[in-house]
Parts: structure tokens; sequence; C-alpha cells
């Protein structure tokens, strides 16, 4: 294949024009100050060490307590999904993960405000309560709202890297796990789980990324005082104008994520050395 | 993976499905609402989908909203999949440099990206318009088709193309029929993802066009202030165009083939008939 | 495979030149950068036609968001901020001055809107809508008394849960710098520090919400009883909603104007003032209040209203004597951190 090798010298004439440069100027921007214009620019450090202020850590410290709890629901009822649309028949199975990517194709905020009609305190789940006889319960500018939103919206991207690992694992695998008398249980753990891990790898690292960066959901279904690391920088660039914080905020969350990204990455190949 | 359909199973897959497009239809619901609240239903009427016809700014943003999809989920699936093959050859510090820089669009949230693109094309002194966005909306969908096609040309045996190769085929023609058929599910989880990403997308667009060229979600997030259900009669178009398109790919094989068969049979019998 | 593969991409360059191409006509073309939801549009297609032109709309959520495409080169000849904005476009020289012999309409202007602070003679802007901040409230819930407390009724843990303050920081600063009797443009950071300190206890007594636009439809579903808002969405929300008040606490509040100017690095100059003048004609200032609720600055427009669309909703009228009202000013971008960090604090906890 070695014919093949030029094949990425466009790519990384591209990725150098439109992604590493734009990086560059942000990092540029994190250690400078003179606001917006570039010509009387100092180097500082002053953008990361506000960081430390216990209000931005506390903020840091909750974007990556929801993230981390959304990605495990995703991860519950994505598997579970995968799994169960693998048992249908080819055909059936592309029909049903071509449904589960449809709701993508909505606009997201559009449909962050449908479940803003569902769960506020005169919303469908509410006025059905009330005709029910039951008491009213406050949903929205909760936890529990931006999570319903983050999950709704983010797990077609667990759902489907799953379905395809689950999807590649040889059947004969299985059925010889079987016959060596093995439970159903021990099959899946031993078998279908640990071949599957490269797909969840892939649906828990985009479900995090999406989940710890985002600031449309929190900000609808969560209200102003939701701030997660995501509002924080759009503030800074939009309403604050101050675009060297918000580009050190955002070096910081890049950093982070790199090295979470790396860690499960890392550990996904010492669990194949092992097997070997 | 076995194939093995369950009561339980089934069932599971609804409900997850009815989470999935609850919002969906809450959405299309409210586009037949009489009045402009998206919580309460005051009566059944069309005037929504009038005015959505006739609203200009709406249906061009849906032209741009389709073609940028089209044309950057077309250009980045080359551009990916060509990256991806090539990948697999290269040195191993060219390869982990490009899958890291591959990494950076995908990992930072979007305000960053859009916010260093935004500096780019500034700085360039491009035009912002329809060409920012669509160079935009390519940069950040490549790196999700060489994601989901690497893993599946990593799994090829690299013998493969040579063999072809030593057969007589030119590398083109190694690659076209043998090395393509071999990841059609990666790339086409690569489209399936990129058209997604680029369709739904909102804060690189807004941040990186110009001159009026607007998409679906820019004409959506500036509607938030008053909420107005014609793009709820839009999505729900949108919904049904999908919803039909997928019964038509579905449904028109099935009858053709059971056409074929009962062709088959008809042919067995009148071959009976003679025999007999 | 290739030939198919080509053709796609053949049909699809055809639609990308019919997409782009098209509409390079020669006709003059105007930019205008204005708030999503701000205009009657039809007023721009009757505008193209009239003056047969080509308008180009486009639309920000804020004035910062706003402001941020100017600082990325990106140029338009009308903009539609606010007062403080306008007041910092022009001190870095964004603005050209109005030539106002272009503007006959402008003999329609109420004059008591014109000569703000901001701009004192209007030499760069234009008046396009004004109004006030104030609390919306429910009837049902609200007891009339509590209303003599002023800005104070947002601590008055009576209505703790039930209340939606608004998602900005000048805003929420500008409450608590008035309740405790302070300029709401005061650069002190003592008296900053106070008001912080009112809103960190009001947030700790009262857990409100702080929502951005949605509060306009919270507030028309009756979700919580008392909000503040701007008197134009107060006119909006009241005509969908019977049961609520819009009141103007005595302590004062912040007066905003929204004006029309015209960027430096405008091509069309001349077409920029007919456009100003356009919106200055009484019966289109007419349409375009009565579809958007904002209070205009059209003195038969204004009347038009209050007589008709609006007629008995205080808040199109909003009261603009109280002497204690300010109108929001330019911040040095020290006093705009300072201002921004202790919002964050009082947001995110």
């Amino acid at each position: 294949m070695k014919y093949y090798i030029k094949m990425v010298r466009p790519y990384m004439v591209w990725s150098f024009l439109m992604v590493v440069i734009p990086m560059v100027l942000i990092a540029i921007y994190s250690v400078t100050t003179g606001g917006n214009t570039l010509v009387n620019i100092q180097f500082t450090l002053e953008n990361f060490a506000k960081f430390a202020e216990p209000i931005y850590v506390q903020v840091f410290l909750k974007s990556l307590r929801i993230g981390l709890i959304t990605v495990g629901i995703c991860l519950i009822l994505g598997y579970v999904l995968a799994y169960n649309i693998c048992r249908f028949e080819e055909r059936i199975q592309s029909s049903l993960i071509l449904l589960v990517t449809i709701p993508m194709w909505i606009n997201t905020l559009l449909r962050t405000y449908a479940w803003i009609s569902i769960l506020s305190d005169n919303g469908i789940i509410n006025t059905a309560l009330q005709a029910l006889g039951f008491d009213p319960v406050t949903m929205m500018y909760t936890d529990f709202a931006v999570i319903i939103g983050m999950v709704s919206d983010f797990l077609p991207f667990m759902v489907i890297p799953i379905h395809t690992s689950l999807n590649k694992i040889d059947k004969s695998l299985i059925e010889a796990a079987e016959d060596l008398g093995a439970t159903p249980f021990q099959t899946f753990t031993k078998v279908i789980f640990k071949l599957s891990i490269p797909g969840v790898l892939n649906g828990v690292i985009v479900t995090f990324l999406l989940s710890i960066s985002t600031f449309v959901i929190p900000k609808l279904l969560g209200g102003g005082q939701y701030t997660l690391i995501g509002n924080l920088i759009e503030n800074q660039f939009i309403s604050v104008g101050n675009w060297n914080f918000g580009s050190a905020l955002s070096l910081i969350l890049t950093v982070v994520i790199l090295a979470a990204i790396t860690l499960m990455r890392r550990l996904d190949q010492e669990e194949k050395e092992e097997d070997l | 993976m076995k194939k093995k359909k369950s009561l339980p199973g089934t069932v599971y897959i609804i409900v997850c499905f009815l989470f999935l497009y609850l919002p969906i239809f809450v959405t299309m619901f409210f586009s037949f609402n009489s009045s402009k609240s998206l919580t309460k239903f005051t009566g059944f009427s069309l005037r929504w989908y009038q005015e959505l016809f006739a609203d200009a700014e709406i249906m061009s943003a849906v032209s741009v909203s389709i073609t940028i999809a089209l044309l950057s989920t077309l250009i980045s699936t080359v551009l990916g999949t060509a990256t991806a093959i090539g990948l697999s050859k290269n040195k191993k510090v060219i390869k982990e440099l490009i899958i890291n820089i591959n990494n950076i669009p995908i990992m930072n949230p979007d305000i960053v990206t859009a916010i260093g693109l935004m500096i780019l094309f500034s700085s360039l002194k491009i035009e912002k318009g329809y060409m920012t966005m669509l160079l935009a909306h390519i940069s950040f969908c490549t790196p999700y088709v060489i994601t989901s096609v690497y893993p599946k040309v990593r799994a090829l045996n690299p013998n493969l193309a040579n063999a072809a190769m030593d057969l007589g085929a030119t590398p083109w023609q190694a690659l076209y029929k043998v090395i393509i058929p071999m990841i059609k599910d990666g790339i086409f989880a690569g489209v399936l993802l990129a058209f997604t990403m680029s369709f739904d997308d909102f804060v690189i667009s807004y941040f990186v066009t110009g001159n009026g060229v607007k998409n679906i979600s820019i004409i959506v997030y500036n509607m938030t202030k008053r909420t107005n259900p014609t793009i709820n009669a839009l999505s729900t178009i949108v919904i049904l165009v999908i919803m039909i398109l997928l019964i038509i790919a579905n449904v028109v094989p099935a009858v053709m083939k059971r056409r074929k068969k009962q062709a088959i049979i008809r042919h067995e019998q009148t071959d009976q008939g003679t025999s007999a | 495979m290739k030939k198919k593969l080509l053709a796609v991409l053949a049909a699809l360059g055809l639609t990308i030149l019919a997409l782009t191409g098209c509409g390079n006509s020669s006709k003059a073309t105007l930019k205008v950068y204005n708030a999503g939801e701000y205009i009657d549009t039809s007023l721009l297609t009757q505008f193209e036609k009239e003056y047969d032109c080509k308008v180009v709309y486009e639309t920000f959520d804020s004035n910062e968001s706003m402001y941020t495409k100017i600082l990325s080169g990106e140029s338009y000849d009308v903009l539609i901020p606010s007062d403080y904005m306008i007041e910092r476009l022009i001190k870095e020289d964004y603005l050209q001055k109005i030539d106002w012999d272009k503007i006959p309409n402008s003999v329609n202007l109420n004059q008591d809107v014109m000569g703000q602070d901001f701009d004192p003679d209007n030499e760069y802007s234009v008046p396009y809508f004004y109004g006030t901040v104030g609390i919306l409230y429910d009837t049902t819930v609200v007891d009339e008394e509590d209303l003599a407390d002023g800005w104070e009724l947002l601590r008055n843990t009576k209505y703790a849960g039930d209340i939606y303050m608004y998602d900005s920081e000048r805003d929420s600063f500008m409450i608590a710098l008035k309740a405790l009797g302070y300029s709401m443009n005061t650069d002190n950071t003592d008296e900053i520090d106070e008001a912080y300190e009112w809103l960190i206890e009001q947030r700790d007594l009262m857990s409100p919400i702080y929502a951005g636009d949605d509060v306009i439809d919270n507030m028309v579903s009756g979700n919580k009883s008392i909000a503040i808002v701007y008197s134009g969405d107060a006119a909006y929300i009241m005509s969908e909603n019977e049961d609520l008040e819009y009141y103007q606490p005595d302590e004062g509040t912040n007066e905003w104007f929204d004006c029309m100017v015209i960027m430096k690095d405008s091509e069309q100059v001349d077409l920029a003032h007919e456009f100003i003048n356009f919106m200055l004609d009484v019966e289109n200032a007419t349409a375009n209040t009565a579809e958007v609720g904002y209070t205009s600055p059209v003195t038969e427009a204004y009347e038009t209203m209050i007589s008709e669309d609006y007629a008995g909703i205080s808040s199109y009228a909003p009261d603009m004597s109280n002497p204690l009202d300010e109108c929001f000013r330019y911040q040095t971008s020290e006093i705009k951190q300072y201002f921004a960090d202790l919002w964050t604090k009082v947001k995110a906890y």
C-alpha cells in the first residue's frame, strides 16, 4: 500500500492552514494582553493565573461532573440500544441505525426548545400530571433538564460507534465461547464487551467532548445560572469581549481533554497487550 | 453477533426511539398550532406552512444549509478517506502528528474553532460568505470522516492491495476495487457524521459567514427572541422528506425482490406446465 | 463509480454557481445589521422595490456579538445598536456623521427622545426604538402593596423561587446599584462590590432563574410571576397574557435607546440615509412598531399605537420622566472585566 502514502499530503496542507494556524492565533491571544487589537500587545501569563481563582475551578469541576454523568447515562442507554439493534437482520439494522441518526438532522436548538415545552412549569409533562391529579414538578433550570437535553442530543454519537464495533464481531467467536461452556453472562463480559471496547471508547470520547464543551443546552435548559466551561468561554468571547482570557480558557480545556483522551487510549492499548 | 430477537429488546428499542423522537414529535405537533405558543395548543392551523413558503429568507437558508452540507460532506469524505488510507502506511511520526492535529477540531469547543477560523479569515482578508462557510464546514467535517474511516483501514490486511497489484491491477484500480469496498462501512459512517455535523452546525457558521448568507440554524437562533412556529413547520417537512426517502430506499428493493421471486416462480410454473 | 462521482460533483458545482452567481446584478446593495426579530421584514422588500436596490439584512443576538463581528473586520452600511454601544463605536471611530439634510422625515421624530448623553447632538445616531427596563408581574399573585418596595421586591422572600432575572451583567448590576441608590454607570469599585453583595444575597434568598430571551415565552405561559424585562418585550408579553402588569421602581431604572447609525466605511452613504429616512416615514414606522411591540420615536406612529394596537398596555408608553433614570454609558475595558468577573461569580455557583 506504499503507493498511497502521498494521499495524506492534501490534508496535511489543509489542516496546517485551517487547523494549526487558527490554534496558533488563539495561543497567541492567550498569552498576551491588549484586547483585540494586535497593535499594542504584551506578553503575559495573567490569563492563565486567573483560572486558578476558585470560581473558575468550580465551574470546571461542575462541567466535568455533568459531562461524566451524561457520558455514563449515554453509555448505558446507548450500549443496550446498540446491542439490541444488532440482533436484527442486516437490512433492518441499517434502517434502525438511520433512525438513530435522523434526530441529529433536526436542528439542535429546535430540539432543545422542544424540551423546554415538554419540561417547563406549564409544559406538557406538568399539564399531564395535573390532569391526572398529581402535583406539578419543577424540571426546567435543573441538572435534570440539562442532562435530559444533553443525553437526547448526544445519544446517537454513542450508539453508532458501539453498533459498528458490535456488528463487526465474528459470530463464530461467540459460538466458540458457548461451546466451551461459557454462560451468557461470561460470553458477554469476556467476549462481546471486550471486542466492542474500541466502539465504546470512541463513543465515550465523542460524547464527553460534546458534553463538556456545549453551551447552548445548559444556557437554554439550565438558565443563566447554569454556567459550564463552554458558557464561560462563550461569555468571554461574546459578551465580555476578553478574547485573551477566553483563549486561555479554551487552551486549558483543550489540554485537559487531550490528556483524558490519551489516558483512555493508553488504557485501551495496555488491555490489548495483556490479551496477547 | 447473534441474531436472536427478544421481545424486551424490541420494547427497549421502541422506548429509546420514543425518547429520541419525543422532542421532534413535539416540534411537529406545534407546527400545526394556530397561535405562536409552543406550550399551549390552541387549535389546528396550517398558517405556519403558508408563512414558511412565503418567507424568502427561510427558503434561501434551506438551500444554503442543504448545499453546504452536501458539498462539505462530499469534499470532506474524499479528503478524509484519502488521508485515512494514506495514513496507515506513513511513518509513525507523521501518523501521530496528523492524528493529533486531526483531533484538534473534534475536541475543541465549537466556539474556539469558530473564533480561530474567524480570526484567520479576517487576517487573510477573505470576504466572508458562502465560501468561508463551506471552507469552515469542510475543516470541521473532515476529522470526523478520518476518525470513522481510519480504524477500518487499520483493520485491513496490508497485503490485499499488493495482491491485487500483483495480479495486474493499477494502484488506482486496487484502491477502487479492493480497498474502498472493504472500508465502505467506515466511509458510510463518516458520510453520515459529516452531513449531520454540517447540517446542524450553528456556532461555527455564525462566526464565519457574512454578506447575508445564513443557514437554518442561524435563522432559528435569531428567532429565539419570539419563538416562531414557521421553523417547526420546516422541521416537520425535513422529517417527512427523510421518512419518505427511507421508505423508498427500503420498500423499493424489497418489492423488486418479491417481483423477481414471483417472476421466477411463475417461470418455474410455466416450465413445469410445459414439461407436464 | 468514478463517472457517477464526477457527475455528482459537476451537478453540485453547478448548483453552487447558480446559488452564488445570481444576484450579482449591478443593483446597489445596502447591508443592514440589526437585532433579531426587530423589524417588520416586509419593509425591507418594500424598500428594495422603491429604491431599486438590494438589501442584505443580517441579525445579531446582542450588542456584544455585533461588536465582535465588526471587530473581525465585517462591514455594514447601517447598524442598529444600543446607546452605550453607539458611544463605544463613536469613540473607536467606526461611525460617520449623519447628514440630517438627507433625512427630511426627521421632522416626525419625538424631540424628547433626541439628544441623549451618548450622542448629545445626534451627530451620529437616529432613534429607532426606545424604552426602559422594569418589573413584569402577575397581578393575580403579586400584592400591589409590595410594589412600594421598588427593586427590593426582588428580595421579598414571599416570592422566592418565583422570579426571572435577566441574564445580562449590565441589567442585573443596574438593578442592584439602583436599589442601593448609586448610579448604574459607577466606576467606584466599593459601590460595585456592594451591588455584588446585594445580588449574592438576592440569589441566596430567592434562587431566581437568570433567563435570557426565553423569559418571553415563559411569562406568556405564566410559569413564574415576576420577571425583569425590557418595556418592548413587556408590551408583547402583556398583549398575550392579560394577568400581567409592568412596573418601574421609583429608585430609577435604565432608559435605553436603539438607534440607526452609518458605518464609516459604508460605500452606500446616500442609500443608507434613504433607508434611515424610509424607516422614519410615519406609515412605515407604524407598521414596524406594530409588528415588533417596541416604542417608536416617531410621534404619530406612537400615538396610533397607544390608541389602537397597544391601547391599555402601559409598557408601550414607558414613563421616562423619573430623574433617577439613566442611560448606559461607555465602560472602560477594566471596569467591564470587573463587572463580568463578579457576574460570573453571581451566576455560577
